[in-house]
C-alpha cells in the first residue's frame, strides 16, 4: 500500500480518465518540476503512484544546457524561474531515460519543446516511438529566446504546432496554454480545431525580480516565469475560460498554477479541470499529493459524490 | 525489479528546536532533533528547511554536526535574507520542517593524510563535520583554517597544538576542533586578538612552505566558502598541485534534482555541462569549476 490513509474503495472515488488513459488520481506532477520522473523518489514517503501522470522536464531535439545562474527565485507566495530548458535531448530521454522508469508507477507524459515548427514534429515522432503515455506540446515556455511563448502566444502558429506533431503520432496530445496572451479560449478553440485531444491550463506568467543593491535583475536570464500560489486566482479563470471552449468537444483540461492543498484542487476541478497539477507546491511539502488526494476524498465523501469526475466543471456561476 | 539506489534516502522531519542562540554579525548557532537527518548525514550534506510555514520555499542550510546517538543536528547560520531573517526568529521547542540530509559528501582520500580544510564565514561548518569526521580515521592529520569578518561564534582558545610555518602570534584556536586534537587557525583581516591578519590562503600558504615535498604530496585541500575564496583556494591548490574539493552553495527550490533550478557550470571531457548544486553536488572537484 503507498497510500495508507486512503482505502482501496477511496482510491476508486479517485480514479480518472485523462484522453483515454486510466489516471489514478486525479494529480499530474508538472513539467520542470520533478525532472525526468525519478527525481522525487530520493524521498521517504514520496511516490509517483499517488498522482495520476507525471510530466517529465521540458524536451528538446538537441540537448540543451539552460541559462546562467540564477535560475530560481522565491517571490511573494511564489517564485520566479528560468531553466532555460535545460536537458539531454529527446533521443538521450528515449534511449536512456525512459527505460528506466517504472510504467506500472504511473502515466509518463512527455513535455515537448523546439524553436521551430519542424522541431517540435521531430521530437513527437522520436517520442511516438516510445513507451511514453501522451505528449504535452510545451508551446508556452517564456524562458526561451525562440519558440516556446513566442508561438503560443500566437493562435496560428499553436495550431500549426498542434498540427505538425498530430500528423506524427497517435498517441494523445495535450497542449499547454501560455497565460501571457490577449485571448485564451480563441487559441483553444484552433488547438481543438488542430487536433489536440487535451490542454494544459497554465503555464507560468512572465516576471521580474532586481537585486536593488547592483540595479540589475537577479535571474540570470533577467526575467523568469512566476509560479505558486501567487498566480492561482489567474490559472484559475484562465482555466474556466478554456474549459468554456473544451466541454463540448470532451476535452479534459489538465489545470494548474499554484495548487497547494485539497481546497486548490477542488477548486480547479470545480472551474472545469480533469486533472489538477502540482508543481511548485512539491518544493515546499514533497509529501503533499498525500495530503491533496485525502482532502479530495473527504470533499467527496461530505458532498455525496463517488468519483471525482463529479466535480469537474461543476462551477455554478452567479447569475 | 530495476536498481534504484536513490529512492529513499532523504528524510522529511518535524524537527524540534533544543537551542538556538545567537552572536555577533546576525550569526545564529541552532541545534534540533533530527535522528534520520542525524543517522545518515555526511560532511558535506545540507538540509533545506522551512524557515517559517509562511514562506513558499525552504532554504538549503549545511550541517556543522550531529550525533547519531542522542539525534540531534547542529547548523551554523547567518541572517543574511528574509528567510533566515525569519528562522532567526523561531524559538526553542518550535518545530521545523527539515528535508535531508541531501547531497554528495566530501570523499576522504586516506592516501593524503594531511587534510588541509579551510572554511570561511558560514562556510565553516562542513569544515567542522569534516574535521569531527577524519579525527577519528587512523593515520589522518587534518588542520583546519578558518576565517570570519565578523566575530567568530566562539570564544577563541590558545592552541595547544603546534604546526609548522604559522607566524608567530597566530595562535588563537577553536575550542571544540583543539579539544577533538584538530589544530585549528583563524584568519581575519579584523584584527582580532591571536588571529592571523590576512587571507586564509596565505595562511595556507605559510604552513604550505614550511612542509617537506614528501610531506605537501599528501596534502589535499577541501573549502567551503565565500565564491572569491573558494577560487582564491582553487587557485592555491592548483599552483601547488593538490588535489581540491570544494562546496558550493546557489540558490535552490526542490533540493532534490528535479528543477535544475540550483546549477553551476562545470568543465567535463564533452566540454561544459551544467551540474546541480543540491544531488550533483554540493561537493565539485576544484579543477571543474574554476
Ligand atoms: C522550476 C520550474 C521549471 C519549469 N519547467 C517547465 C518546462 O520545462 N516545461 C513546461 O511546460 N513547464 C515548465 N514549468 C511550468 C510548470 O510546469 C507549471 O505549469 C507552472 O509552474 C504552474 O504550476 P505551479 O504553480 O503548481 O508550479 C516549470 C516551472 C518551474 C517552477
Ligand atoms: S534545487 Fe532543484 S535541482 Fe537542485
Amino acid at each position: 500500500m503507498t497510500n495508507p490513509a486512503l482505502s482501496n474503495d477511496d482510491l476508486a472515488m479517485l480514479a480518472t480518465d485523462f484522453c483515454g488513459l486510466n489516471f489514478q488520481t486525479p494529480l499530474s506532477l508538472l513539467s520542470g518540476c520533478v525532472g525526468f520522473g525519478e527525481e522525487y523518489t530520493r524521498v521517504k514517503g514520496y511516490s509517483n503512484r499517488d498522482v495520476g501522470a507525471v510530466c517529465l522536464k521540458g524536451t528538446t531535439l538537441e540537448p540543451r544546457l539552460g541559462n546562467k545562474p540564477h535560475r530560481v527565485y522565491e517571490t511573494p507566495m511564489g517564485m520566479l524561474n528560468a531553466i532555460g530548458l535545460q536537458n539531454p535531448g529527446a533521443r538521450h530521454v528515449v534511449d536512456e531515460i525512459l527505460p528506466t522508469l517504472d510504467f506500472n508507477e504511473t502515466r509518463f507524459i512527455a513535455n515537448l519543446s523546439g524553436s521551430t515548427i519542424e522541431e517540435y514534429a521531430e521530437v513527437a515522432r522520436i517520442f511516438d516511438d516510445s513507451p511514453i503515455d501522451a505528449m504535452e506540446i510545451n508551446i508556452s515556455c517564456p524562458n526561451v529566446k525562440e519558440g516556446g511563448v513566442a508561438f503560443g502566444n500566437d493562435p496560428d502558429m499553436s495550431a500549426r504546432v498542434v498540427a505538425a506533431c498530430r500528423k506524427v503520432t497517435k498517441k494523445p496530445i495535450i497542449t499547454k496554454l501560455s497565460p501571457n496572451q490577449t485571448d485564451i479560449a480563441e487559441n483553444a478553440r484552433r488547438c481543438i480545431e488542430a487536433g489536440t485531444d487535451g490542454f494544459a491550463v497554465i503555464n507560468t506568467l512572465m516576471g521580474m525580480a532586481i537585486d536593488i543593491e547592483d540595479r540589475s535583475p537577479i535571474i540570470g536570464n533577467n526575467q523568469g516565469g512566476l509560479s505558486g500560489p501567487a498566480i492561482k486566482p489567474i490559472a484559475l479563470l484562465k482555466v474556466h475560460q478554456v474549459y468554456q471552449v473544451c466541454r463540448g468537444h470532451g476535452i479534459p483540461i489538465i489545470g494548474q498554477g499554484g495548487v497547494t492543498t485539497a481546497e486548490d484542487a477542488i477548486e480547479f476541478l470545480i472551474a472545469g479541470a480533469t486533472s489538477v497539477g502540482v508543481g511548485t507546491a512539491l518544493f515546499y511539502d514533497p509529501l503533499v499529493c498525500k495530503k491533496i488526494n485525502a482532502g479530495i476524498v473527504e470533499y467527496l465523501k461530505r458532498h455525496d459524490m463517488s468519483t471525482v469526475s463529479q466535480l469537474s466543471g461543476s462551477l455554478q456561476l452567479n447569475t | 525489479m530495476m536498481n534504484k539506489p536513490h529512492r529513499d534516502t532523504i528524510s522529511v522531519e518535524q524537527a524540534e528546536i533544543i537551542s538556538h542562540d545567537a552572536y555577533d554579525g546576525d550569526q545564529y548557532l541552532l541545534r534540533v532533533m533530527a535522528p534520520e537527518v542525524a543517522a545518515t548525514a555526511k560532511a558535506g550534506s545540507f538540509v533545506h528547511i522551512s524557515c517559517d510555514p509562511m514562506l513558499p520555499m525552504r532554504r538549503p542550510i549545511s550541517i556543522m554536526r550531529v550525533d547519531k546517538d542522542k539525534g540531534w543536528v547542529d547548523f551554523l547560520y547567518k541572517a543574511l535574507g528574509y528567510g533566515t531573517g525569519l528562522l532567526s526568529k523561531r524559538q526553542v521547542g518550535e518545530h521545523l520542517s527539515i528535508m535531508g540530509p541531501i547531497g554528495k559528501p566530501f570523499s576522504v582520500d586516506l592516501n593524503r593524510p594531511r587534510a588541509l580544510l579551510i572554511g570561511g564565514g558560514v562556510g565553516m561548518p562542513p569544515m567542522i563535520f569534516l574535521a569531527e569526521t577524519l579525527k577519528s580515521l587512523l593515520g589522518s592529520q587534518p588542520f583546519a583554517i578558518l576565517g570570519s569578518e565578523v566575530p567568530f561564534p566562539f570564544t577563541a582558545k590558545p592552541s595547544t597544538l603546534m604546526l609548522p610555518g604559522i607566524p608567530d602570534g597566530v595562535i588563537a584556536s577553536m575550542p571544540l576542533l583543539e579539544d577533538w586534537g584538530v589544530p585549528s587557525r583563524l584568519a581575519s583581516l579584523q584584527g582580532y586578538a591571536g588571529c592571523y591578519e590576512g587571507y586564509v590562503t596565505d595562511l595556507a600558504r605559510h604552513w604550505l612552505d614550511a612542509l617537506t615535498v614528501e610531506q605537501r604530496n599528501e596534502v589535499i585541500v577541501y573549502a567551503c566558502g565565500p565564491h572569491p575564496m573558494l577560487e582564491a583556494v582553487a587557485k592555491l591548490a592548483s599552483e601547488y598541485q593538490l588535489p581540491c574539493q570544494v562546496s558550493l552553495e546557489e540558490f535552490m527550490a526542490c533540493a532534490v534534482g528535479g528543477c535544475a533550478g540550483c546549477v553551476v557550470e562545470v568543465k567535463t571531457d564533452n566540454g561544459p555541462a551544467m551540474k546541480r548544486v543540491c544531488v550533483d553536488g554540493p561537493v565539485f572537484n576544484a579543477e571543474q569549476v574554476f
